[in-house]
């Protein structure tokens, strides 16, 4: 089972690695990276400083082999990575990161924004937001 | 018996994350029935999974000893 769920913020420096990670792989022109931050939203006058996220992690980790599967059979990719934050991220962090590599860059950009769609909408994680006053909301993707 | 879980707003709502059921011979819908008023889970969005599968058709289907029940309320990630 690949890994996926990070305990906490993913770090620029983990980011930097499996970038580099990939230097050996040749066959790879493009890799394209899409990066989610906790956004300091504010809500009546309230602002988001951090979210808690949690998931149903062996149903997410069916999903994700399935989205890997179809991603792999949709576009002509050499690698692709998924990873995604549970436990709390302040804002300002990183909680999902989507790498993709292929020969050239037109199916990584239709690839990435594909993935994450796919990740928000058929991955049970669930986010709440939780307010500078300890209060909290169930966060709600748009 | 049947092992049930609740994410997110749900298992705040039922105060709880996992349950065992172990009555036999139930159907799905019965068993969403009792737990959703059990819990009053009536003004809550969510789907649920059998087996770690999104079931669109909420039927008489039975339940078999081992089936895990998820209550999901909407994805969140990302």
């Amino acid at each position: 089972m690949k890994k996926v769920f990070l305990e906490g913020a993913i770090s620029p420096e983990f980011i930097t690695d499996s970038i580099a990670k990939h230097q050996g792989k040749h066959s790879i022109g493009a890799h394209n990276i899409f990066l989610g931050q906790v956004r300091g939203d504010e809500v009546e006058g309230k602002k988001v400083e951090s979210i808690d996220f949690t998931c149903y992690e062996e149903m997410a980790h069916e999903k994700l082999h399935e989205i890997r599967e179809a991603a792999f059979e949709k576009f002509d990719l050499t690698c692709m990575h998924i990873y995604h934050s549970l436990g709390n991220v302040k804002v300002g962090g990183i909680c999902i990161f989507v790498f993709v590599s292929a020969p050239r860059r037109k199916q990584v950009y239709e690839a990435t924004e594909w993935l994450v769609n796919q990740v928000k909408s058929e991955v049970p994680i669930f986010g709440k937001e939780i307010f500078e006053n300890e209060e909290s909301q169930w966060k709600v993707n748009s | 018996m049947v092992q049930v879980k609740y994410f997110g707003i749900i298992a705040e709502a039922a105060q709880c994350e996992t349950e065992n059921i172990a009555e036999e011979n139930m159907t799905l819908s019965k068993i969403l029935s009792d737990l959703s008023s059990r819990h009053s889970l009536g003004d809550y969005n969510f789907q649920i999974a059998v087996n770690r599968k999104i079931v669109s058709n909420l039927s008489e289907q039975l339940l078999e000893d081992g089936d895990e029940i998820a209550f999901l309320p909407p994805f969140s990630g990302g």
